[in-house]
């Protein structure tokens, strides 16, 4: 929208609001009336769109948090055709690059300055794996259980991320005690390393 | 205590789009004059305008609706790799026709998909170190530069892109796809 072609008109809004609005403007070199036209044509724009702006910061957090943590995002069907197509040409390297990416993975967060490192694992992970309408890592005292139901997941796919937990889990100290992977469920029982898992 | 209160200056248009909006929401036009401010305020304390917010918001939501997921860069380099020797062209097949896909949800969605397409890359293929549309002459050059992308890896997005074009119901004139650059020039 060009200033000058239309007729101005007035409207009343919080000070406080409109004297950052201005330092913003003039932080980019801009007027406030364009800088005031501009955030209104978004605002108009998002609604039109059906698009909530409140919460742009929750999600770009996810994008953030996915991109630190070496994650890509992309279509599910091709990341699934090519989990097939890998795992029939080599199902044990393929397996193994998985089970290392779990592993690097949880190690950026041991390595980390986060206070619970595995309770910031496990939210990243349930919000980086947002198609799955199940995942659930449960820490209990020294065992931790993890539950993955996604009928989606292709089975090469489901063994892969089960390979991936697996090299995370490992990371953070914990062995195997159970395990039942079938296609688009996965079922992990792990104890802490040198904790009797009868216990 | 009330906060205080200053005018500021908006095109007749736009104030008048700002009535329409509130109207439709059930709320007074001050609530969303209000909301809006303090959005940008927010959005622009994480470096973003408020065009830009709404395009993340956006690019989010379409890849929640057409099945996006996030898989880790390392490993889906090395499926791709394995997944090119058994069946290269499938591959490209399958990538172009889920471009396609991409290509006539953005086209439906958006005003400028041509933009969009440039902002869902951007947004969602951090591997890509630069992503621009120009148009010149009618003609509209989208490139893209990654410094990590494998031959594969650069052939495969190649195909997306020119099925997304498709999808977007322009027609390619060229493609140059060497490891690391795409480029696909379209016109409507």
């Amino acid at each position: 929208m060009k200033a000058g072609k239309v007729k101005r008109k007035t409207l009343v809004a919080r000070e406080d609001l409109v004297d950052r609005l201005s330092e913003m403007a003039k932080q980019r070199g801009r007027s406030l009336y364009d800088t005031v036209n501009e955030v209104f044509e978004a605002a108009i724009r998002a609604e039109r769109m059906g698009l909530d702006l409140r919460g742009v910061v929750e999600e770009r957090g996810v994008l953030k948090a996915a991109r630190d943590a070496g994650f890509i995002l992309g279509p599910e069907s091709l990341w699934y055709d090519l989990a097939d197509l890998a795992y029939e040409k080599a199902r044990r390297k393929v397996l193994e690059s998985w089970f290392e990416a779990g592993v690097w993975l949880a190690k950026r967060y041991v390595t980390g300055a986060v206070g619970d490192a595995f309770e910031a694992f496990k939210r990243d992970l349930e919000t980086f794996m947002w198609s799955v309408p199940e995942l659930s890592i449960e820490r209990m005292g020294d065992s931790v259980l993890v539950r993955v139901i996604s009928p989606r997941f292709t089975e090469s796919f489901t063994f892969l991320f089960a390979a991936f937990l697996e090299g995370a889990l490992k990371t953070f100290g914990y062995k195997n005690t159970s395990k039942e992977v079938f296609r688009g469920r996965i079922f992990l029982e792990a104890v802490k390393v040198g904790v009797d898992a009868q216990k | 205590m009330p906060k205080s209160k200053k005018l500021v200056y908006v095109p007749g248009d736009v104030l008048d789009e700002i009535m329409k909006v509130s109207r439709k929401r059930g709320e007074s036009i001050s609530k969303f004059i209000e909301d809006a401010l303090k959005q940008a305020v927010r959005v622009e304390s994480f470096g973003y305008s408020m065009e830009k917010a709404a395009e993340i918001l956006e690019v989010i939501r379409a890849q929640k609706v057409l099945g996006g997921v996030f898989v880790p860069q390392e490993v889906l380099n090395y499926m791709v790799e394995k997944a090119y020797e058994v069946e290269r062209e499938g591959l490209h097949t399958k990538w172009f026709e889920n471009g396609k896909l991409y290509g006539k949800y953005l086209k439906e969605r958006f005003e400028n998909p041509v933009q969009a397409l440039r902002s869902f890359l951007e947004a969602t293929r951090w591997d890509l170190g630069e992503v621009e549309a120009t148009v010149e002459g009618g003609v509209v050059k989208l490139r893209c530069v990654s410094t990590v992308l494998s031959v594969e890896g650069t052939e495969l997005l190649a195909k997306f892109i020119e099925g997304a074009v498709d999808g977007l119901g322009y027609q390619i004139q060229r493609v140059d796809c060497v490891r690391g650059i795409i480029v696909v020039e379209f016109k409507a």
